[in-house]
């Protein structure tokens, strides 16, 4: 027995999703089929929309529904400083602290030579450019404490030092609130190799 | 350590199997390929979490069969640990006390083993590869730090290698920024490895040379030296001193890196080097003391990790108890008569001291059956 094709479709569409397989495809797919209409046309409308209307910012590079987004065009915010982060994911992240006024910039991705990845491939040189003409005192390079993006980190303040700009770098260890006993050992000893004087 | 029971599933050819051990000495006795070996193996994974025989994973799963488990009671001065490590197709998850641990550098090091087997004539006579495989596993058991540096170092050498490699098929000047930076990254975790090595090889040399002397009855001199591929570790080097080396040594083989499109330097190509009064064994050793040195540097591991980790390891004897002759049997079970447990293979018990057996406790083994012999 097959399914009929638009059920077939709709579960080859759902495994093209990330962490879905054909179990959990299927029985989404026939979820729908169950769903009222208005909500089956919203959600296609979501789907559609959140390609069509969305786009990058062409200063920060984040997602954004307008250009400049709300972030690079809100005039309360320090132009001063910028943050580094790999995706827009890690925007959100950084936001929902609400203690940073600063600007940001995202490179959607790090450099990876594996991957073939090189500095050119994500988005560098915007940065170098907004550095350039904005009164840019300080960045903060916040990409993932990886190989990859502690390479990127390195690469950058690099290329930012000449310019005579700040560039500083997250600091990595123990969770803030955390017991020391709940610690694992290679945090811990990572931890006690960034110590510092008080 | 004791360990007091292991319990397996699905593991090799052992459809499932309890056995209650011996605190001193255990002989698994049987014709070949009926399983001797596979529990001794179970023992080293169930502490090692990797085996010393493959690196396949899958293989230890009884055949047909989907996933595989070994349980163990581990009796150690701070109380019972009970261990756990599940094997399947889709990976392995490895248990202390009934709480799963995401990383295997916090399961690793709770159960110490230190095993030779036949194999191990290879640590002398072998390849390079097979001398860092036993430094790494044996400072991985003591230090957890050691196993995430390693794996992170083998990240960004992964990450180097392609840079380079890309570099060696169109130069341009736009990678050598990056190529500085990588080669930065390398030589912090580099130089922490070697630091961390050099130090274990002065322990080791300090437990080893003793046992080697004493075996040998006061013939034989024994020297290990440590081959860095970059730069000449001396004694009490500090970190800093390393990592400076490693910046001359990449300096001079920049253009060479790129040339061959790989990195040239560094702990993934260093070695070890065994003398015997002053030849190296490995091409000018007999068989015979190509075997003495195989063993000391497993005598004074167990020390080793008495000394590092508090307590005795456990010891596993692969089929090399009749091998050795009467006077290093004697050395070796008198000196861990009552304070190692061990864990012994043998197809037959003619050529075993026959003071010992009277201690111990034996298991016959038969197509992954394991039974009590009776008297």
């Amino acid at each position: 027995m097959h399914y009929p094709e638009p059920i077939a479709k709709l579960i080859d569409s759902f495994m093209k999703l990330p962490g879905i397989g054909p179990k959990t495809a299927v029985r989404l797919a026939f979820f729908v089929v169950e769903m009222n209409e208005d909500d089956v046309m919203e959600f296609g409308r979501s789907l559609v929309n959140v390609k069509r209307k969305l786009m990058y910012c062409s200063v920060c590079q984040n997602i954004s529904d307008r250009d400049p987004c709300y972030i690079c065009d809100d005039s309360s915010r320090d132009r001063s400083v910028i943050c580094v982060v790999q995706e827009p994911k890690d925007v959100i992240a950084i936001e929902k602290m609400k203690d940073y006024r600063g600007l940001y910039h995202v490179l959607h991705g790090a450099i990876s030579p594996v991957d073939g990845i090189g500095p050119e491939d994500i988005k560098v040189t915007e940065l170098i450019k907004r550095l350039e003409d904005e009164g840019i005192k300080e960045i903060i390079l916040a990409t993932n404490p990886t190989i990859e993006g502690e390479a990127t980190a390195m690469y950058i303040s690099r290329l930012v030092k000449p310019i005579g700009i700040k560039a500083s770098r997250i600091a990595h260890g123990l969770p803030v609130g955390g017991d020391l006993e709940y610690a694992d050992e290679v945090t811990l000893s990572k931890a006690l190799e960034g110590r510092r004087e008080l | 350590m004791i360990l007091e029971s292991i319990k397996l599933s699905h593991f090799r050819n052992y459809e499932s199997a309890t056995i209650t051990f011996n605190p001193s000495v255990n002989v698994f006795l049987g014709e070949n390929a009926q399983g001797k070996t596979n529990l001794l193996e179970a023992i080293y994974v169930l502490a090692m979490a990797n085996s010393h025989r493959t690196s396949n994973d899958k293989e230890l799963i009884k055949w047909d069969e989907d996933y595989g488990k070994i349980e163990g009671r581990l009796k150690k001065s701070s109380g019972t640990v009970p261990l756990e490590l599940i094997l399947s197709k889709k990976g392995k998850k490895v248990k202390v006390n009934h709480l799963e641990q995401r990383k295997l550098s916090q399961y690793v090091g709770v159960c110490n083993v230190v095993m030779f087997a036949p194999e191990d004539l290879n640590l002398v006579k072998g390849s390079p590869s097979g001398r860092r495989r036993f430094i790494n596993m044996e400072i991985g058991q003591i230090q957890p730090v050691y196993i995430h540096d390693l794996s992170q170092y083998q990240k960004v050498l992964h990450q180097r290698n392609a840079l380079l490699k890309d570099m060696s098929r169109n130069r341009n000047k736009a990678s050598d920024p990056m190529l500085a930076i990588m080669t930065e990254q390398l030589i912090d975790l580099a130089a922490e490895l070697t630091f961390r090595r050099f130090h274990f090889i002065t322990l080791l040399r300090k437990w080893a040379i003793p046992v080697h002397a004493s075996i040998s009855r006061g013939l034989e001199d024994l020297e290990i030296i440590y081959k860095s591929s970059a730069v000449d570790v001396l004694e009490d080097m500090e970190l800093s001193k390393i990592k400076e080396g490693y910046e001359e040594a990449f300096g001079r083989v920049r253009e060479r890196e790129i040339d061959r499109g790989m990195t040239l330097l560094g702990p993934h190509r260093d070695d070890l080097q065994f003398l015997v009064n002053g030849r190296d064994v490995q091409t000018f050793g007999s068989q015979g003391q190509q075997r003495t040195t195989a063993l000391s540097l497993k005598l004074a591991e167990i020390e080793l990790i008495k000394n590092e980790v508090g307590e005795y390891p456990l010891l596993l004897l692969d089929d090399v108890l009749s091998e050795l002759d009467d006077f290093r049997q004697t050395h070796l079970l008198k000196t861990f008569k009552e304070k190692v447990q061990t864990f012994v293979t043998t197809t037959n018990t003619d050529g075993i001291d026959h003071n010992m057996l009277k201690h111990a406790a034996s298991f016959f083994v038969a197509s992954g059956k394991i039974s009590e012999p009776k008297e």
